[in-house]
């Protein structure tokens, strides 16, 4: 479980998290929602130790983030992360040099199905293309946890969709997902929970399932709810 | 250990073109300096009388040579000087500005960060010694050029070393002296881990970082140049310069180490992207 208990976090003299707490379990998808900067990204790089928070804790699985974290989380940003004048194929072995976790053959299963050359350079990708060599770069390693940023951010209608089939198979499986997406009506039948976010709060935290049947709304429904009241 | 090695080759790797350009660079410019100055004397030599008379008593040597084309021998010296110069602060900026910024990757690499600082600190070193050891051995090139272009009565032999104190640029590059070699590049050592530690000040506070850069740069500066105040021994005071240079190069080992120390724990706990 990557769990986070009281986090604040600010840059400066501005407060962009100021109490923030909720738990993203194994085997389901968690999905960060909130309007342009109320602090999702940023969530995010704390937990993935890219930014440090001012406090709180965070805890992956009962224990703080440190090295090793990283090869059972994931981070898939939302823009790629690999030198412009690298080959895909180059930052490939990159990444089965530095991280056990490494799945090689799932890479190439991975690289297949998004229709990918390992000869390109990674500066001449376009976003869409970009987008999904981040997701393999991500899914390929075998982590507890992937955390991606605005996956859909970007990319095509069709490109959205092969991402989207993504999370319902194996190549997922029974990781813990945590994820932040503007486009929450096109992957809402995905998720399993939904925590929103504002003001640098947690406004609402729900089971994604359990708000549709009891209450019969959508994710979206309870967004407008929340973020727009 | 691996894991720090496979980012000195990586930091290696993303560098190796233009390092490649200054030794070609150095190498051409180097190579006609000496062969263009020393046909231009032998020009010299053949059109006037009393310059023939001049070189029968005293032969023109290869350091001759090297100091009559000292500025041209400089240039490229002085462009890898400003680029590997440069490149100290764009071995971290190049990470974090641009479409693609890798220092996510470096940051969330499964290894203590210190690595990733230690692998950027080597590789600069790396590719300063580089630089250096092939000065060093493009010189018995430059003399076998020279010998090319003069011919054997008018040229008379004269060893590296000489060729070196030739040129003042080629006596700060390679100083004859073991021990001012080790001042001058020890110095140099430190100065990165200075701007290294400035660097990731900024990268870890931004705008206040750029102030706490400042007052750190300032600050060691004045820790290393404070025993420059002390009166040397003159009869009425108590310390000699041996003694004061001694005292700098303590205060300046105690400035690597805490530039080193600063510098791991701002990568590892207050850095951010």
């Amino acid at each position: 479980m990557i769990e986070l208990s009281h986090v604040r976090k600010r840059f400066g003299f501005k407060k962009v998290l100021q109490d923030v707490s909720f738990t993203a379990e194994q085997g389901q998808i968690t999905c960060l929602i909130g309007l342009n900067g109320a602090g999702k990204s940023t969530i995010l790089k704390a937990i993935m130790g890219l930014t440090p928070i001012q406090g709180g804790a965070i805890r992956i699985d009962g224990r703080p983030p440190g090295k090793d974290m990283y090869e059972r989380v994931s981070y898939i940003p939302d823009h790629l992360i690999v030198p412009p004048s690298q080959r895909l194929s180059e930052a490939l072995r990159f990444m089965e040099d530095f991280y056990r976790s490494w799945n090689p053959a799932r890479a190439n299963e991975l690289m297949a199905f998004f229709g990918l050359d390992a000869k390109e350079r990674a500066g001449n990708l376009s976003k869409g293309t970009a987008a999904k060599f981040n997701l393999v770069l991500g899914l390929a390693q075998d982590t507890d946890y992937v955390i991606m940023d605005e996956p859909f951010s970007g990319i095509d209608l069709f490109s959205r969709e092969s991402v989207a089939a993504v999370f319902s198979s194996e190549l997922v499986g029974e990781r813990g997902v945590l994820l932040t997406t503007h486009e929450v009506g096109e992957i809402e039948f995905l998720l399993d929970k939904a925590v929103l976010l504002r003001q640098g709060t947690v406004a609402r935290s729900f089971d994604c399932e359990r708000v549709r049947s009891e209450e019969g709304k959508s994710v979206v429904d309870v967004m407008r709810e929340v973020l727009l009241a | 250990m691996n894991r720090y090695l496979k980012l000195v080759h990586l930091e290696v790797q993303r560098f190796r073109y233009v390092l490649f350009g200054l030794m070609a660079l150095t190498l051409i410019i180097q190579s006609i300096a000496i062969v263009w100055t020393s046909r231009n004397e032998m020009s010299r030599i053949r059109e006037h009388e009393a310059i023939r008379a001049y070189y029968a008593e005293h032969p023109y040597s290869f350091a001759f040579a090297v100091s009559n084309a000292y500025f041209w021998l400089a240039v490229p010296i002085l462009i890898s000087v400003v680029v590997l110069a440069l490149y100290v602060f764009g071995i971290w900026y190049r990470d974090w500005f641009g479409r693609d910024t890798f220092a996510y990757r470096l940051l969330t690499l499964p290894t203590a960060r210190r690595n990733v600082y230690l692998a950027k600190a080597t590789a600069i070193l790396l590719f300063v010694f580089s630089m250096v050891a092939f000065q060093l051995l493009a010189m018995p090139f430059y003399q076998w050029l020279f010998r090319l272009a003069v011919p054997a009565d008018l040229r008379e032999p004269a060893s590296l070393a000489e060729a070196v104190r030739g040129s003042p640029v080629f006596e700060l590059l390679i100083p004859t002296d073991f021990t001012q070699f080790l001042i001058y590049y020890g110095f140099g050592i430190i100065a990165v881990f200075i701007v290294f530690t400035a660097i990731l000040l900024e990268r870890s506070y931004r705008w206040r970082g750029i102030f706490y850069a400042i007052v750190y740069i300032a600050a060691c500066l004045a820790a290393f140049f404070l025993p420059l105040l002390l009166p040397v021994m003159d009869g009425n005071h108590y310390l000699y310069r041996t003694e004061i240079l001694a005292i700098m190069i303590g205060i300046a080992i105690l400035i690597l180490a805490a530039s080193i120390a600063l510098g791991f724990r701002l990568i590892a706990r207050k850095i951010t992207v």
